[in-house]
């Protein structure tokens, strides 16, 4: 009896332990590999992530604790008329980097595929601008902005009148998306001119032979070909520029009489100038609900492109 | 071997006139570009050494009509460069060890070994995508402040391994490394984290570069975020000392600015004009996140 017990059992746990071990021990580094970078999303991402929301609904105080305030965060936010005007400040920022700035790359990345000499050095000049450092950019355009600066003195040149970039109402934003096309557009133009690269040379070959002229070629052949990665620099921008404060805050801190004073600036402000924290991160639960979208729309469109 | 020559004008449409125009507008519309780009560039380097008084001359002059190379020396003696350099240069070391460590063994788990639940991890990570990074600033903050992390270099040591963006890098890299590499080693005998540190990062030096020159450009940019996190004079970056001190100081003499700004961005450009390569290819990388 015991012995038959003994050996119908014995066999049993030799099959079981092996196996177990084995996939412990295969899994095991698999694991491993994960663990720190999983404990640092959560710490410095969803941990954040989720305080947001959280304080949204919080009086925040460093000192004194956290107190729960309900919805006042939320309202005190959307009764605020900065908001609105930092609302519609954003949209005109947004739509002001469309007109200025978001063709110059597609156009410059297609005349630069044309050129048949010094396309490198072009690319590297185009470039550079963007390897400068923000801080470098803004001491810099402040003074090429300056009543008088060098662009003053073309204008003066030319016979136009002076103009105030930055501390007229009318210029100060438009200025301010002057200088980041110059310093950006040269990164979006090397994204393109890779894509137009690419496009196959037989292309433009059968199409002249069809009898098509140089506009229709550009636009029947290269512009389609453009066409998804047009769509996906668009969300791009229009993500970034939605967030975009640093350049306002940096010259203009917003002003003159707040025509630069953004909604991501706005927060900043919040947060950091008025230590409303709650407030700040109300805001930035406002902005994320109405961008998270975007951020999907994006990631689905990568994915088709890849 | 013809059609390789061509782009999408062919030798015959510069035949015609009006096609010839056109093409010499757009020269010209390039090299107005070239220009515009290089002239405030030089004029950097030009004003850090001229006088001040031939600085605020009006209308500019482009070369200096007498070199002031004192000016680089009362730059030095303006600020403690060095300190803020090297506080900088902490924080990239740091972030790229980071980075390389926690970003590329998770990556390499997710692309190359077989880990139980592998797509709810990836997605995990993925999701942080979806959220803009300004409307979490804030409560970031809060966080740094709760663990105690302020002023510290932890701070962005730490983060700099929540990074999507690098993870996705580091991944599509991996993904198209051989898997039968791995397998012979395994074969072989070797451990996981043998084949991780004497195969695959060893096989993976050009994405660390592309990764090393966007960290670096990051912790010699960012201004604004370390201007928050470290407020003791002393663990300043460059950026955000030069932020404080330089841009909005009005005290200052406009060719001492000059200087000073000349001396930070010649290292970044020194950087692009040797890696070009690398970072070329890294700009094209960035386009597709995801």
């Amino acid at each position: 009896m015991n012995q038959t017990a003994s050996l119908t059992e014995h066999p049993e746990r030799k099959k079981l332990q092996p196996y177990k071990q084995n996939r412990w021990k295969k899994n095991f580094w698999g694991y491993m590999f994960l663990v720190p970078a999983l404990a640092i999303f959560i710490m410095f991402m969803w941990v954040p992530i989720f305080k947001g929301l959280l304080y949204s609904f919080y009086h925040v105080d460093f000192v004194k604790g956290n107190t729960f305030v309900g919805f006042e965060n939320y309202a005190r936010a959307l009764s605020d008329p900065d908001v609105w005007t930092a609302v519609k400040n954003t949209l005109y920022y947004m739509s002001l980097c469309l007109v200025i700035g978001f063709w110059v790359p597609i156009a410059f990345a297609i005349a630069i595929s044309e050129l048949r000499k010094f396309g490198g050095v072009v690319r590297v000049a185009a470039y550079l601008p963007f390897v400068i450092p923000g801080v470098v950019l803004y001491g810099l355009w402040r003074w090429l902005y300056d009543p008088v600066g060098p662009i003053n003195a073309l204008l003066g040149w030319v016979g136009v009148d002076q103009i105030s970039f930055l501390t007229d109402t009318r210029w100060s934003m438009i200025s301010l998306v002057i200088m980041e096309t110059w310093q950006q557009f040269g990164s979006g133009m090397l994204i393109y001119l890779a894509a137009v690269l690419s496009i196959p040379r037989d292309w433009y070959e059968a199409a002249e032979i069809d009898g098509a002229g140089v506009w229709a070629r550009i636009r029947y052949i290269t512009l389609p070909s453009l066409r998804s990665l047009i769509i996906l620099m668009l969300i791009l921008q229009i993500i970034g520029t939605s967030q975009g404060y640093q350049s306002q805050m940096a010259l203009l801190d917003g002003g003159p009489n707040n025509t630069t004073l953004t909604y991501a600036l706005l927060m900043v402000k919040y947060a950091f100038t008025r230590l409303d924290y709650g407030t700040a991160t109300a805001l930035g639960m406002l902005m994320f609900i109405v961008l998270g979208g975007l951020g999907i729309a994006q990631f689905k469109l990568s994915k088709e492109d890849n | 071997m013809k059609s390789a020559d061509r782009g999408i004008l062919s030798e015959h449409d510069l035949k015609k006139t009006s096609n010839k125009m056109v093409y010499g507008l757009m020269v010209g519309v390039i090299v107005i570009m070239v220009f515009s780009m290089l002239y405030p560039i030089l004029m950097t380097m030009f004003n850090g050494l001229k006088s001040n008084q031939e600085v605020n001359s009006f209308p500019p002059h482009f070369f200096p009509q007498e070199w002031h190379f004192g000016n680089l020396k009362d730059a030095m003696k303006y600020m403690d460069l060095p300190v803020f350099l090297r506080n900088t240069l902490y924080i990239f070391a740091g972030n790229m060890l980071m980075t390389l460590i926690v970003l590329g063994m998770s990556s390499f788990s997710i692309s190359r070994m077989n880990v139980p639940y592998k797509s709810a991890f990836y997605f995990f990570f993925l999701m942080t995508l979806f959220i803009p990074a300004t409307s979490y600033m804030v409560p970031n903050f809060v966080n740094l402040k709760e663990l105690g992390l302020l002023n510290q270099y932890a701070a962005f040591w730490l983060p700099a391994g929540a990074n999507t963006f690098y993870f996705l890098l580091l991944k599509n890299f991996f993904d198209g490394i051989h898997p039968e590499i791995f397998e012979a080693a395994r074969i072989d005998g070797a451990s996981e984290p043998r084949s991780f540190f004497s195969i695959a990062v060893p096989l993976s030096v050009p994405i660390f570069a592309t990764l090393a020159i966007f960290i670096f450009s990051t912790a010699w940019n960012d201004w604004y975020w370390p201007s928050l996190v470290m407020h003791s004079e002393q663990k300043y970056t460059l950026a955000t000392a030069i932020y404080k001190y330089v841009i909005n100081v009005k005290a200052l003499n406009t060719n001492i600015k000059f200087a000073i700004l000349f001396i930070v961005s010649l290292p970044p450009i020194l950087v692009f004009l040797v890696f070009q390569k690398f970072i070329m290819r890294g700009v094209a990388l960035s386009a597709v996140k995801g």
